[in-house]
Parts: C-alpha cells; sequence; structure tokens
C-alpha cells in the first residue's frame, strides 16, 4: 500500500452503487427465469426401467440376433412410443450381450453380417464401420468406440433391457 | 484488465462518446423525487419501460418451453407450471407484469396529460407514446390467446366477433387475424403467436427507440 | 473537434487518435438543484425500480398465474370474459346505444372518437398553458373519459366471482384425463343427451358437474337423467329404456376406469 491516501471520489462511489443496484435488479429479474432455462440440466437422467423385450432368455443363440421393443417415452408435455433395437447374443463365457445398433461414428445403425465381405462382423453400411462380435471397433475403420451396451436383467426367464451404456475408447 | 479491453475497443471504435451522449445530461430538480416527494409522478415513464424489459426477458425464457400448437400449447404450459422449477414464478412475471405495464402505462399517460406536457414542441413524442399505448394493448389480446385455455379461446373468439363487424373491411379483418373466416384453432393460435412475439415487439421497439430519443432530445418538459 | 490539416485518425478510419480525457459535466451551473442523470439520479431511480421489483416479485409468488382447463371449443355453458384492461370496450357493447344496430357506435364510433382524441391530443388542444386549470376542456374531457373507462370496468368486473369461475374452470391434469370409450354404445347416447352440460369427456362444465367420481348407483344415474336432480331439470334424457341402459352402464364404465 502506498502512503498516499486511497481517496474514493463521491463519483466512484456512487459508480459502485450504481453497479451494484443494477447486479441486484438484474439478478433478481433473471435468477427465476435463469433457474427455469436450466432446470432440464439438473433433473436426475432418471435410470430408465428396464423392459421387456419380448424374448425368452433360452431363444438367445451364440448368433448375434435383433430384438425390438417399444417404450412409452415421456418428453416434457409430450408422451410417445418409440422403437429400440439391440442385438442379443451369448458370448463364449455364457454371459448374455446386448449391443445397441447406434454406430459409435456418426450415428446410423449396424446390422450383424451386414456386408457379405465381412462375416462375423458388425457392419455399419454408412462409412463401412465394421465391430468385432465382442463390440469393439475393428480397427483402422471410422469408429473409434466400441458399441454401446444395455443393462440387462432376467426376470421369469424373460430379458429385460435399460439403457445403453457407452464404453470406453479400445 | 477491464479498462484495457475497454480502451482497445475505444482505440478502434471510439465508443466513449456513444454512452456518455446517453450517461450525461442534467436531470432538473422539478422531476427529482429527492427533492419534491411529488415528483415520484415522474417515475411511472421509467418503471413502465422497467416492467417492459421483465416482459421481453420473461418472455424470452418462455418459449424455451411453450409450443404455440393447438394438441401442445396448453400441455407444455402446464407442464411449464407444474413440472419445470420457477416455471410458475416466471410465468407468473408474465402474467402479472401484462397487467402491471397497462396500469403503469396508464398513470404515465395521466401524468404527461395533466402536466400538459404533450404541447409545442412535444406533440410528436405524445403521439408515438399513445402508439405505444396500442402496441402495450395489443401485445395484451394476442398475449391473453396463447395459453390455449377456455378463457383464452372465448375471449379471443368474442374479440374476432368484434373485428368481424367492422363495415367492409371486417370479414377480411378477421380471416386476416385468424387465419380462417370460420374457425379459431390452429392457424390462429399460430398467428397469435407470431404477432405476439414477432410483429409487435417489433414494433414496439422501433416506437420505443423513437420515444427516448425524441426525449433525449427535447429533454423533459420543464415545471408548471 | 479541430478542423483542416493535421487530424490524426487511427489507422485508415475515421476515428480520431486524438484521445480527449473525460471531464465529468458540472451542472453547478444550471438553476435549480439540477443532478447528473448518471450516476447521481440514475441511482435514485434504480432504487425506486428494486423496490418495485421486490414488490412485483411478492406479487408473484403470493399469486401463481391462473390457468384454466384446456380450450374445449364445444363448451356451450363457458362465459367469455376478457382480460381486465378490455373489459370496459367489453361493458360498453351491452348498452342499447352500442349495440343491436348500433353496434358500429360501440366497436367503432365511441372508441374511434376516444383514442383518435387521445391521439391528436395535442392538436386540440392548442393553448399555450400547461396548467390543468388553463385547459379546463381539455381536462374535463380526459376527466370524463377516465371516469367513464373506470366505472364501466367497475360494472362489468363487479358482478363477477373470480374465484367461483377460477374454481369452477380448474385444469385437470393431463395424466388425470379420462380415456373416454367413444365406441361405447352409450356415447352417442351421452353425447346427444348430456355432452352440452357435463362436456365431452364427463369432466364437467360451467352448467353442470363433472360425472367422475360420482357416488351413485346404476339405478339413481338412471332416475336422475329422467327426473333431474339439484339445478339440473327432469327430462334431460328423452329416449327408450334401453337406451337409458346404455347411457349409465357408459357413465359406470368410465367412473370405473378413472379409479383404476
Amino acid at each position: 500500500m502506498s502512503e498516499k491516501k486511497q481517496q474514493v471520489t463521491r463519483r466512484q462511489f456512487l459508480n459502485y452503487t450504481l453497479t451494484g443496484l443494477g447486479g441486484f435488479m438484474a439478478a433478481g429479474m433473471l435468477a427465476p427465469m435463469v433457474r427455469m432455462a436450466i432446470d432440464p440440466v439438473l433433473q436426475e437422467s432418471g435410470a430408465g426401467d428396464m423392459a421387456n423385450v419380448g424374448l425368452a432368455v433360452e431363444d438367445i443363440t451364440n448368433e448375434p440376433q435383433r430384438v425390438d421393443w417399444t417404450i412409452t417415452q415421456v418428453d416434457g408435455w409430450y408422451e410417445s412410443e418409440v422403437t429400440k433395437s439391440a442385438w442379443v447374443f451369448v458370448n463364449e463365457n455364457d454371459e448374455i450381450q446386448a449391443f445397441s445398433p447406434i454406430c459409435t461414428h456418426l450415428g446410423c445403425v449396424v446390422s450383424w453380417e451386414g456386408s457379405e465381405e465381412y462375416p462375423d462382423q458388425f457392419f455399419c453400411p454408412c462409412h463401412n464401420g465394421r465391430y468385432y462380435k465382442d463390440g469393439t471397433n475393428v480397427p483402422g475403420t471410422p469408429p473409434t468406440a466400441p458399441l454401446s451396451v444395455y443393462e440387462h436383467s432376467v426376470e421369469n426367464g424373460m430379458l429385460y433391457l435399460g439403457q445403453p451404456i457407452p464404453r470406453g475408447e479400445a | 484488465m477491464l479498462q484495457k479491453i475497454y480502451d482497445w475497443i475505444d482505440e478502434r471504435v471510439d465508443v466513449t462518446p456513444i454512452w456518455r451522449d446517453i450517461a450525461d445530461h442534467e436531470v432538473p430538480e422539478h422531476v427529482n423525487p429527492a427533492h419534491h416527494f411529488s415528483a415520484f409522478v415522474y417515475c411511472f415513464g421509467g418503471l413502465t419501460f422497467f416492467v417492459v424489459v421483465i416482459q421481453i426477458l420473461s418472455g424470452m425464457f418462455l418459449t424455451m418451453y411453450y409450443v404455440p400448437d393447438i394438441e401442445n400449447a396448453w400441455r407444455s404450459v402446464y407442464y411449464l407450471q407444474t413440472e419445470v422449477a420457477h416455471g410458475q414464478i416466471v410465468r407468473g412475471m408474465h402474467h402479472w407484469g401484462a397487467s402491471v405495464v397497462v396500469v403503469m402505462l396508464l398513470l404515465h399517460t395521466c401524468r404527461v396529460f395533466f402536466t400538459g406536457s404533450y404541447k409545442k414542441p412535444r406533440e410528436l413524442n405524445w403521439m408515438v407514446g399513445v402508439l405505444l399505448f396500442f402496441v402495450i394493448l395489443g401485445l395484451g389480446f394476442t398475449g391473453y390467446l396463447l395459453p390455449w385455455d377456455n378463457k383464452a379461446y372465448f375471449a379471443t373468439q368474442v374479440g374476432l366477433e368484434i373485428a368481424q363487424q367492422v363495415p367492409f373491411i371486417g370479414d377480411a379483418l378477421r380471416t386476416l387475424l385468424a387465419g380462417d373466416p370460420t374457425i379459431v384453432g390452429a392457424q390462429t393460435l399460430a398467428r397469435f403467436f407470431a404477432i405476439h412475439v414477432f410483429f409487435l415487439p417489433a414494433a414496439l421497439f422501433a416506437l420505443l427507440g423513437i420515444h427516448f430519443i425524441l426525449i433525449r432530445k427535447q429533454g423533459i418538459s420543464g415545471p408548471l | 473537434m479541430k478542423k483542416g490539416k493535421g487530424m490524426k485518425f487511427v489507422g485508415d478510419s475515421r476515428i480520431s487518435a486524438e484521445r480527449n480525457p473525460y471531464i465529468p459535466k458540472d451542472y453547478s451551473e444550471f438553476p435549480g438543484r439540477t443532478e447528473a442523470f448518471w450516476p447521481n439520479y440514475l441511482l435514485k431511480e434504480w432504487l425506486v425500480g428494486s423496490v418495485f421489483l421486490v414488490g412485483f416479485l411478492c406479487l408473484t409468488l403470493a399469486h401463481p398465474s391462473p390457468l384454466e382447463g384446456m380450450a374445449d371449443p364445444t363448451n356451450a355453458s363457458y362465459i367469455p370474459l376478457p382480460d381486465w384492461y378490455f373489459l370496459f370496450l367489453y361493458e360498453l357493447l351491452k348498452y342499447e346505444f352500442a349495440s343491436g344496430n348500433w353496434t358500429l357506435m360501440g366497436i367503432l364510433v365511441l372508441p374511434g372518437i376516444a383514442f383518435g382524441a387521445l391521439f391528436l391530443a395535442p392538436f386540440l388542444d392548442t393553448g399555450p398553458g400547461r396548467r390543468p386549470h388553463q385547459r379546463p376542456v381539455a381536462v374535463g374531457m380526459m376527466l370524463l373519459g377516465l371516469v367513464s373507462v373506470i366505472w364501466l370496468t367497475w360494472s362489468s368486473a363487479a358482478p363477477i366471482d373470480y374465484q367461483a369461475r377460477a374454481e369452477q374452470n380448474r385444469p385437470i391434469p393431463p395424466d388425470e384425463q379420462v380415456q373416454v370409450d367413444t365406441s361405447h354404445e352409450g356415447y352417442a347416447i351421452y353425447e346427444s343427451n348430456c355432452m352440452s352440460c357435463h362436456g365431452d369427456a364427463l369432466q364437467g362444465g360451467g352448467a353442470g358437474p363433472t360425472l367422475i367420481g360420482i357416488d351413485r348407483s346404476a339405478e339413481e344415474i338412471a332416475q336422475i337423467a329422467r327426473e333431474g336432480v339439484g339445478s339440473m331439470p327432469p327430462d334431460q334424457f328423452t329416449g327408450t329404456d334401453e337406451e337409458l341402459e346404455q347411457l349409465v352402464d357408459f357413465i359406470m364404465t368410465v367412473n370405473e376406469q378413472a379409479q383404476q
């Protein structure tokens, strides 16, 4: 600190008070509005309910098969039925695997053995992206991450699927 | 830091005179409630503008949730009121603000009228002010329909009936407003939304700009 | 600003390179206690604004904005009501000289004269005097206009029971709205006999209460349809006994659905 007294002039004081008061008014007006606008961000992402996909566990084979099911999607004030799909199979360790068919490259839909040139692989027709059977992307093809995996559970011999969980980069 | 940014801009654009021109003018004693308490009547114009600012801001935020569609308009307003945090308050601000702005405007008009402030040389500004009054009433009328509840629907129907009774152009006027010669429905809502959110606010901004420039040019009317 | 040669600009722009230090203007030479708009006066104005804002926010918190049920064009019993600041125009149309053959008087001539005069006030009242007592005609007309607007608004609003209206038109939450089975054989009978008062989804309306959640047996419903109850007049239902049975069955099934 310098020895010289730091004087606040009357004008500066008024300016500071004015700014503070302006801030108060802006905050009073904007606080509820901003809170309203960011409400969707603050919503807890509802861990989606598991949905019965209409596939008996005993029908799941080593060969990936496509299952489609519909869920009721509540989007704010709008409710609709949306169709979801998955590729389901049993892997070597006898674990049920359910992959999301959404390509991790640009969101096209992949299919098992979708190309005759690449048997035993998931194939995306948009940019020739490929994935091995365990869902990991084939290096050198456009996708940079493995296919997402659905949470799954089994109740009364039926398969239930939840939300697709993305896997890290491979 | 802030000062440096300001200087950098000022060197290139020379902004100081622009805002100084707004900030540097004198306020005479007779309009200053700090000296004569009765001068509080001179606050109504400023308060009207303040509520208009609240209306613009809350309206902007409300359109984040509102959809102008007869199937979903009411649902989205209901959702906004019951499910969204503070949605009730923001819609409340817009709803009550619409009433408060009319009250303030009325008081401001009375102040200007009874102090005779519309006399030469301020005739133009008075007329701009009356046009602003009409624009605000128009905003109130078109905004009333938007929640698409019973109150909105039937009041709008009456309003359109009245428009229809205007001689010669009545039917055309009603169709122009409602988008259909007989139905009050999907097209009406879309039109009213467009008028409420784009056309009238545009007119409001233009007129407010003229209103303020004229006040700044002519200064506030002298003491009685 | 200095003119002519010697002016320096920033680059090739028209912005002067010379910066004049800003000196706040001094208004002390002005008559009276004139003060600067920024920051002296604006500070006071914003203090008023802050108090106003707090009051306004209290109002919005204390009174949630009203919302009635979703617009139902088939609701024949709804009495329309404009927002309060249009009530005076609405009330004006009830007067004899402003309705019927004279409707034009009410919707165009009278408001036209009033607002036209307001718009052209500076040209109608051209005298130099600004004090109200120096221009009695203008002030008198304005007072007359104000009083009549206030009177019209008051006489329009006074008989209205706003609370009852709000209560009657309370919105039904979307998830509580009952899906009415329109393919039910009783629906057509309901449509032609009951819907105008009890609404298209049995939700009730201005003239009739909701039929959902009523605690009545099938026999009672049938009897009421024939003989009326409370303010409901008798013989609202006109049809065969078989149709009455279908109607009662329809009302009962909707109620059973609603309970689930």
